[in-house]
């Protein structure tokens, strides 16, 4: 890692200083590049009938196939691609700190934030979320990353959230993506972010007739943890509800910091799903309620079925959640322990190309297949908004659905991004589609270009009959001599039904 | 450009006679997401105790001003408007609004999610159909013929109540629907799509098929009427956006609107306030869509519905929790408009339960609301196909003399 930054330091000043003034982001771009952030020279690609599974274990543990990943991938063993990247803290991700990191308004407590626009704090997360999710190399943790935001669902336009979230991003989903689900739900709990989306922090009991505010109560329970079919009462919500009662957060001095009032706590006996918690137990109610929903079998079971649902398939079979229940059980709810059951199983094995990419995921998987470079600015996460999934701005507590059913009407969207970016018609985007073309078609050049070569590169598999009689009579009709004709057939298949799989 | 038309033509599907006879009916469905407290749009000022159980966030009864805009605007002895509603006055003095009380569904969990699910998809609690009501809906109304355009929902995303249509298509407003490449980039999509058998076979085919018809639409910069004067948001550009289709007449026959922001458990507000801006935007909208299809009201109606009310009484964030029953608005000429459908509501049964989701008790179900509608004004009558194994008990919601 010191080497490494030490190289690319050196490396940047070399390229800074042989470069009139560009800006900034021209100068990351050359560093990124000439440290292996492109497309290398050749690429090696499956082509088999079936979706090969490592092109499948990338699918479902990435945001999509770099160019050369699969390689990488190839070389060793399935195991140890796991493995590492169970370990995100190994793995040297330089090259996308150098894009992500200078966000400064990421790095700062919820105080600080609120010396920043929302303009500002909302082009920053979303970016930054955006440029991780297409170059970081920890990409099953960046999966992670998603899938929680998601499940703690918080949108930055209800309230404060917007100066709130990025500490949130940063102290409960990232610190927590791939540790303990108590530890996420814990921190999550009294997230100032959650505070706010949910109202927690107008939770109180200041005199003997204040009800209280059921709402995170009910989507800690519903959403959460145990699950709607979960198995707890409407008197289980109140009574978390007055557990939580008393956390509050600064207006003035030190703005947006969490503290608890014990003037505003109920303070009496709560019974929470069968479990008394003795009066005077004060701030620490907080720790027995997540206890007591962390440990619950509904939880258990609530977890392991919406990540297989996540990595499997829309309706995973029975056997395989219970597999993965057991384990939240048996390892206190450890996130990688999870992951690896699901990624060794049969069941994940068995279902290539099950899953419909998400809106997110089918730009950054295009943009990954297309080795972009690009700043996510404002044209690219427009595409994002038109297909209702821009990070954070989900309306409801539920988060994005992990469906295909609801995102079916993007199709148009998603055709028009695909002949956009191949064509470099993506404001702020760069692609270099011949490029791509001449590392995969290898020895015979970009001339020779066909459909058959090109398909495998983006989908993980040969092209089936149809969908090369499709891309080959485009061919034949407009001939693919000239560069933009080369460029939409890359479109073409970026739009093509199997891309939109996974 | 020709040879593109030319093209376009020749893969459409069906003749236009299809088109032009379908969607003589358009229901228009607004989703109020988050729960409604719609007792402080269509304010109980009659009762006493509407006002002692919200001592801070009730609406002041009217006065002898008939123009303030600071206290409800008066519907006849009991109830009252939100003054953020007064555009919509003239429609229910027009008999062309009604109200329908104590509207809801046997959901008891007081979750967003499962109450609008199962509303949506028009089912009882725990009793999964499978689609939503307006797919149903679609697919068993007789003697039409479908077209990409017949079921249209203004979002990123398509809506529960549209699931299982034959085709749904959602969109923000209709200068997005095109493809920009040329024509082989088209047919080679065509290819691709049509050859699929599997998920993407169907929304790939009816999207090439509404690009199509929007291209026929396009071009002609939209012109609305008497002044309507729609919201600048997503929610009154969705409004135009079916206004306009409703004028083109593309076979439009349902639409789902949503609204937002209605989950008031914090600072709910009076005639400003968080709320209130959400009456605003609803009022405007609807007054606005109305005035712009003065010409098509034989032929347009619309629902306003929510999950779930909110309690009577407020809490303690000068908010409302989740409640049970709510008022349901119907706008349409054949609807028996110009007052209150239902007994007054029973504002008492909430000192006796303070757990869970109380709120108004439900005289209707909501599933009644919309079995009117659809038998009486849009003409389905497979009320069994749609909401299957619901008996419907009579509203008096439309005319049969208009």
């Amino acid at each position: 890692m010191n080497s490494a930054r030490r190289r690319w330091l050196k490396a940047a000043a070399a390229v800074g200083a042989s470069l009139p003034f560009s800006g900034c982001e021209r100068l990351i771009s050359r560093t990124a590049k000439e440290f292996g952030q492109t497309i290398p020279d050749h690429i090696a690609v499956a082509d088999g009938a079936e979706i090969s599974p490592a092109f499948h274990l990338l699918s479902r543990t990435s945001y999509g196939i770099w160019p050369g990943d699969l390689d990488r991938v190839k070389k060793g063993s399935h195991e140890a691609w796991i493995e590492a990247q169970l370990a995100p803290e190994k793995i040297d991700d330089t090259l996308c700190e150098l894009r992500a990191r200078r966000f400064e308004t990421l790095h700062h407590d919820p105080g600080t934030c609120y010396e920043y626009k929302k303009p500002v704090l909302r082009e920053e997360i979303t970016r930054h979320t955006l440029l991780r999710a297409v170059y970081s190399q920890r990409q099953l943790f960046e999966v992670m990353v998603g899938f929680w935001t998601d499940h703690l669902n918080i949108n930055l336009e209800k309230g404060d959230c917007i100066y709130l979230k990025p500490a949130d991003d940063r102290t409960v989903i990232r610190a927590h993506a791939l540790g303990k689900f108590q530890d996420l739900i814990r921190a999550s709990a009294t997230s100032p972010a959650m505070l706010v989306y949910l109202d927690g922090k107008e939770n109180k009991k200041a005199n003997s007739n204040d009800i209280p505010n059921e709402n995170y109560a009910r989507e800690l329970l519903e959403l959460h943890t145990l699950g709607i079919h979960g198995g707890y009462t409407q008197q289980d919500v109140y009574e978390v509800a007055r557990c939580l009662t008393g956390w509050r957060l600064r207006t003035k001095w030190r703005k947006g910091t969490v503290y608890f009032d014990p003037a505003l706590h109920d303070d009496g006996e709560k019974t929470v799903l069968g479990t008394r918690i003795q009066s005077g137990g004060g701030e620490k109610d907080v720790d027995r309620v997540v206890e007591i929903v962390c440990h619950h079998p509904s939880t258990a079971r609530f977890i392991a079925t919406k990540l297989a649902q996540k990595f499997v398939i829309e309706n995973p079979p029975a056997s395989l959640v219970d597999r993965v229940a057991k384990v939240f059980t048996a390892t206190g709810g450890d996130i990688k322990a999870m992951l690896r059951e699901i990624l060794h199983s049969d069941e994940f094995k068995a279902a290539r190309g099950a899953k419909f990419k998400r809106p997110f995921h089918f730009i950054a998987s295009a943009l990954r297949a297309m080795g972009a470079d690009t700043h996510a600015h404002k044209p690219l996460i427009e595409y994002l908004l038109r297909m209702g999934q821009a990070p954070f701005e989900h309306p409801t507590p539920d988060g994005y659905p992990d469906e295909a059913a609801p995102w079916l009407g993007t199709l148009l969207w998603r055709w028009n991004f695909a002949l956009a970016l191949a064509a470099n018609e993506v404001p702020s985007v760069a692609v270099e589609p011949l490029k791509l073309i001449e590392a995969i078609d290898g020895n015979s050049g970009p001339e020779a270009i066909s459909p058959a070569k090109l398909l495998p590169h983006f989908i993980g598999r040969a092209g089936a009959e149809t969908e090369l009689k499709s891309l080959n009579e485009f061919a034949a009709s407009v001939g693919l001599a000239a560069n933009e004709r080369k460029a939409e057939m890359v479109g073409l298949i970026l739009a093509s039904p199997a891309f939109q799989r996974y | 450009m020709t040879s593109r038309r030319g093209f376009l033509r020749q893969m459409m599907i069906g003749d236009e006679s299809v088109v032009d006879a379908a969607g003589d009916q358009t229901l228009i469905c607004i989703f109020l997401r988050g729960g409604a407290d719609t007792l402080n749009l269509i304010v109980p000022y009659g009762d006493d105790l509407y006002y002692k159980l919200r001592p801070t966030i009730s609406i002041a009864p009217p006065t002898a001003n008939e123009s303030a805009t600071d206290v409800a605007v008066k519907l006849d002895d009991f109830y009252a408007f939100h003054p953020k509603l007064r555009p919509l006055l003239p429609l229910f003095k027009e008999g062309r609004l009604a109200i329908v009380q104590s509207v809801g569904s046997d959901n008891t969990s007081g979750s967003h999610f499962e109450a609008q699910d199962q509303m949506e998809h028009g089912e009882s609690q725990n009793h999964v159909i499978g689609g939503g009501w307006l797919g149903r809906h679609l697919r068993s109304r007789a003697g039409r013929e479908m077209t990409p355009l017949s079921a249209i929902a203004i979002s990123p995303t398509i809506p529960e109540s549209l699931r299982g249509a034959p085709s749904a298509s959602a969109l923000k407003s209709l200068d997005e629907v095109q493809i920009k490449n040329p024509r082989a980039v088209s047919q080679a999509l065509t290819a691709m799509y049509g050859a699929e058998v599997g998920l993407l076979s169907q929304p790939g085919r009816a999207t090439l098929d509404l690009l199509n018809r929007v291209e026929r639409l396009r071009g002609k910069p939209y012109q609305v009427e008497n002044n309507a004067a729609y919201p600048e948001d997503d929610f009154g550009s969705g409004l135009r956006e079916i206004a306009r289709l409703v004028k083109a007449r593309v076979g439009l026959e349902a639409a789902s609107v949503d609204l937002g922001g209605w989950d008031t458990h914090f600072f709910q507000g009076t005639t400003g306030g968080l709320q209130a801006e959400q009456i605003d935007l609803l009022g405007r909208g609807l007054a606005a869509f109305d005035a712009d299809l003065s010409r098509e009201r034989e032929r347009v109606t619309v629902v306003v519905m929510t999950e779930f009310g909110r309690r009577i009484y407020e809490n303690s964030s000068l908010g409302t929790d989740h409640g049970r029953g709510f008022a349901m608005i119907a706008i349409g000429s054949r609807i028996n408009g110009g007052k209150v459908h239902g007994d007054k509501p029973d504002l008492k049964t909430e000192d006796e339960t303070l757990l869970g989701p109380s709120g108004l008790p439900i005289i209707f179900d909501y599933r009644s609301v919309l079995a009117e509608v659809l038998s009486g004004v849009i003409g389905n009558h497979n009320l069994h196909r749609i909401f299957p194994g619901f008996q419907s008990q009579p509203v008096g919601l439309v005319s049969s003399s208009k």
